[in-house]
C-alpha cells in the first residue's frame, strides 16, 4: 500500500508529462545564418501562440527541436536523422533547396511530415514524396513572374543573368532565362560565379560591356548580392539590377546602403493588413525585431502542422496529411490550402528597394500597384 | 581594350591586397622556415579593427570632417593591434616549437588559425560587419572605363606600403639584421643580432601588412565577416609559393599574377572556373621551376 502511494503519482507524472517534440531545420551558422534565424524564431512564436490559445490537447507541452543545417546538404541530413532519433512527430524546414531536398528524403524514410517555409525549387514536391509540403512559392512560377514584370514593367529587351551554382539559384537562374527568351528578352550573357566570392569584378565588367537593360542576380542569401549590387554601381553599370526572394531581406539595404536604392524583387505576396499579419507583427516585433524573410512563413507552416496534429487528435502520419489537405484558413503570410502535391500556390509581386524599405511595387494581373 | 584596361584595373586592386597578404606568408617562411597558417587571420582581425575604429570615429562625428585622418587613424590603430596580436601569437604557439619538427610548428599555425577565426565569430557574431563605404564614393570614367576613388587609393596605398617594405628590408641596418637572420641563425646571433627581436619584428611587419590589407578589403567590399580571412590567405600563400617563397619581390609579383589571372580567367574566360586558372598558373609554374619565378636560392633577398 505505501509503495502504492508512491507509485501513483509517479505513474501520473510519467504519463501526465507528455511532451509533444517537432523539429526545425535551418541554416543557424554560416552565410545564410540570418535567414535561418528569422524561421527558428517564425516556429518559436508559432508554438507559443498555439500554447497560449489552449495548447495540444493530451499534451502538457510542446518542444521545439531547432536544428542547423549550415545549408549545408550532408549537415542537413545528420540534422534529419538526429531529429528522427529526438522522434520528432513534424519538422518545419529547410531554407537553402539544396538541404531540403536531400534531408526530407531521409524524413520520408520514417514518414515524418516535413513543412519547408522557403525552399523554393520545383524538385521539392516534383520528387512524390507524400509527407512533403512547402509553404512558399516555386522558382517556376517566380521566373515567369520576373520575367513578365521586366518585359511588361520596365520593358527590357536584353537582360545579363548571374547565378552561384545552388541548386535554388541556378535553377532560378535558368527558369528567367527560359520565361525570358519566351517574352522575347535577348539574353546577352549568362555567367556564373562561385558561393562564397567576394569580388566579382570580372563578371561586372563583362556586364557593364555588354550593358543590357536588365542585370539579373540569382545568388543564395542577401550578403554576396548586397557586395554585386555595391560593387556593380560603384563600377558605373546602368542596367537596372533585378534580384529574387534570396534578397528579402533587411540586411540587404544594411550592406548595400545606398547601392541598394532602386533595385526590384519578386517575393510572394503578403497582405499587411490582414488582422492575421497585425497580431503576429504585434509579438513577433518586440522580441526578435524586424519581419524579415521567411519568419512569416515559417510560423505559418508551425501553425498548419500544430493544427492538423490537434484536429487529427493523433500524431499518425497519414492522418496529420489527411487534416493538412482540409486546411483552408487565413495564415500571416497568405491563404493557405495545400494542393495534392504538397505545394500551397505561389503569388509572387516584384516589390523596389525605396528609402531603405521593400515597397510592393507591381503585381503580375494588375501591374502597378498603387 | 577598354574592356581589357577595366579588367587589368580590376586585377591590379585584387593582386594588389594579395601581395600585401603574401609578403607576411613569405617573409615568415625566410626568416624560421614556418608556413604561417594563422596569417589570413590577422587580415581579418585587422578589417575588424578597422570597422571597429571607423564606426567609433563615424559615431563621434569626426568622419564627416576629417576623413583622411580617421582612416590614417583605423590604419595605424589596425596594423598596430594586428602587429601585437602576431608577436603574441609567436611567443605563444611558436617559439616553444622552434627545436621542434616544422611538422609541430604547422600544426600550431593550422590549429591557431582555427582558434582565431572561431573567436572572432564568438566575439563579433555570425553577420557581415558594414564598413562606412560613403568614403570614397565616385570615381573617374574614362568613355567605358571607371576607375574608383576607392581603387585609386588602393593601388596607391599598396604600392607605397611596398615600396616601404623594400627599403626597410634593403636599404636599413634593421633590414640587414633581418636578412642575415635569415640567412644563419647562429651566424647573425654571433655579431649581436638577437633573433628572437628580429622573429618578432618580422612577424609584427607582415601581420601590419595583412590588416592594411584587411581594411583595403572592408572598404573595397563594404563588409567584413568572420571568415573573410580563409580564401584570401589560401590564395596568398599560392601567390607567396608562386614568387619564391621567402623571397619579397617575388611575393609581391606572385600576388599580383594570382590577382590579374583571376580576374581575367573569370572575363575571357568563364566565372565559375576562376578559381581553377590561379591554381592552374600555380601548378605550370612549380612544374617547371619548382623554386618559383624568383626562386628561393637568391640568398641575400631573402627575408
Amino acid at each position: 500500500m505505501v509503495i502504492g502511494l508512491f507509485l501513483v503519482p509517479f505513474l501520473f507524472g510519467t504519463v501526465s508529462a507528455k511532451t509533444l517534440k517537432i523539429g526545425s531545420m535551418s541554416p543557424l551558422t554560416g552565410p545564410y545564418a540570418s535567414d535561418g534565424t528569422d524561421i527558428k524564431n517564425g516556429v518559436l512564436t508559432a508554438v507559443e501562440v498555439f500554447e497560449e490559445a489552449g495548447g495540444m490537447p493530451g499534451y502538457d507541452k510542446i518542444e521545439v527541436f531547432p536544428q542547423d543545417t549550415a545549408c549545408d546538404p550532408r549537415q542537413a541530413v545528420a540534422a534529419a536523422n538526429k531529429l528522427i532519433n529526438l522522434k520528432v512527430v513534424g519538422v518545419i524546414g529547410a531554407y537553402c533547396s539544396s538541404s531540403t531536398i536531400p534531408s526530407s528524403e531521409t524524413l520520408d524514410e520514417e514518414n515524418i511530415p516535413m513543412i519547408t517555409p522557403g525552399s523554393t525549387n520545383e524538385k521539392v514536391t516534383d520528387r512524390g514524396l507524400p509527407y512533403m509540403f512547402r509553404m512558399c512559392g516555386r522558382d517556376d512560377a517566380q521566373a515567369p513572374a520576373s520575367a513578365k514584370f521586366m518585359k511588361e514593367s520596365l520593358g527590357a529587351k536584353t537582360i545579363f543573368i548571374v547565378d552561384d551554382k545552388t541548386t535554388y539559384s541556378q535553377g532560378l537562374a535558368d527558369g528567367v532565362a527560359k520565361a525570358s527568351e519566351a517574352l522575347g528578352i535577348k539574353i546577352l550573357g549568362h555567367e556564373h560565379v562561385n558561393q562564397g566570392d567576394k569580388d566579382f569584378s570580372a563578371i561586372l565588367t563583362m556586364a557593364k560591356r555588354e550593358n543590357a537593360d536588365i542585370l539579373y542576380m540569382s545568388l543564395q542569401g542577401y550578403s554576396p548580392a548586397a557586395m554585386m549590387t555595391l560593387q556593380a554601381k560603384r563600377l558605373g553599370i546602368k542596367s537596372q539590377i533585378v534580384t529574387q526572394d534570396a534578397c528579402f531581406q533587411p540586411k540587404f539595404m544594411e550592406l548595400a546602403k545606398d547601392a541598394a536604392e532602386g533595385v526590384y524583387l519578386t517575393y510572394g505576396f503578403t497582405d499587411p493588413t490582414t488582422p492575421e499579419y497585425k497580431a503576429f507583427e504585434k509579438r513577433y516585433v518586440p522580441q526578435y525585431g524586424k519581419i524579415a524573410a521567411y519568419s512569416t512563413y515559417a510560423y505559418d507552416s508551425a501553425t498548419s502542422l500544430l493544427k492538423a496534429i490537434k484536429a487529427a487528435g493523433s500524431t499518425d502520419p497519414a492522418k496529420i496529411k489527411a487534416e493538412l489537405m482540409k486546411q483552408d484558413y487565413q495564415g500571416v503570410a497568405k491563404h493557405i490550402k495545400f494542393k495534392s502535391n504538397g505545394d500551397s500556390g505561389s503569388s509572387y509581386i516584384a516589390f523596389k528597394v525605396a528609402n531603405g524599405e521593400f515597397v510592393p511595387y507591381w503585381e503580375p494581373v494588375n501591374g502597378l500597384i498603387k | 581594350m577598354e574592356y581589357f584596361i577595366q579588367q587589368f584595373i580590376n586585377g591590379l586592386t585584387l593582386g594588389g591586397m594579395y601581395a600585401l597578404i603574401a609578403l607576411g606568408y613569405t617573409m615568415v617562411y625566410g626568416v624560421i622556415q614556418l608556413i604561417n597558417f594563422a596569417h589570413g587571420e590577422f587580415f581579418a582581425a585587422g578589417g575588424y579593427v578597422g570597422a571597429i575604429a571607423l564606426a567609433y570615429l563615424a559615431g563621434l562625428g569626426y568622419m564627416e570632417s576629417n576623413p583622411v585622418i580617421c582612416l590614417t587613424a583605423s590604419f595605424l590603430l589596425s596594423m598596430a593591434y594586428c602587429a601585437y596580436l602576431a608577436v603574441g601569437i609567436e611567443k605563444i604557439a611558436y617559439k616553444p616549437l622552434r627545436k621542434e619538427s616544422r611538422l609541430a610548428a604547422l600544426l600550431s599555425a593550422l590549429g591557431m588559425s582555427i582558434f582565431l577565426s572561431n573567436g572572432m565569430m564568438l566575439t563579433e557574431g555570425v553577420y557581415d560587419k558594414v564598413y562606412p563605404s560613403e568614403l570614397f564614393q565616385g570615381g573617374f570614367d574614362f568613355g567605358m572605363i571607371t576607375i574608383s576613388y576607392l581603387q585609386i587609393m588602393i593601388v596607391s596605398l599598396t604600392a607605397c606600403l611596398l615600396v616601404g617594405l623594400n627599403l626597410l628590408v634593403f636599404k636599413t641596418k634593421i633590414g640587414m639584421a633581418m636578412r642575415a637572420t635569415a640567412q644563419d641563425k647562429t651566424m647573425s646571433a654571433l655579431v649581436a643580432i638577437g633573433s628572437n627581436r628580429i622573429i618578432s619584428l618580422t612577424f609584427a611587419i607582415g601581420a601590419g601588412l595583412a590588416a592594411s590589407a584587411g581594411i583595403m578589403y572592408g572598404l573595397y567590399y563594404g563588409s567584413v565577416k568572420y571568415d573573410m580571412g580563409f580564401v584570401p590567405g589560401i590564395k596568398a600563400f599560392a601567390a607567396a609559393v608562386l614568387g619564391g617563397i621567402g623571397n619579397i619581390t617575388g611575393a609581391m609579383l606572385g600576388g599580383l599574377i594570382i590577382g590579374m589571372v583571376e580576374i581575367f580567367g573569370a572575363g575571357y574566360i568563364s566565372g565559375e572556373y576562376k578559381d581553377v586558372f590561379a591554381f592552374i598558373i600555380l601548378i605550370a609554374v612549380l612544374y617547371f621551376k619548382p623554386t618559383g619565378i624568383m626562386g628561393e636560392n637568391i640568398d641575400d633577398t631573402r627575408v
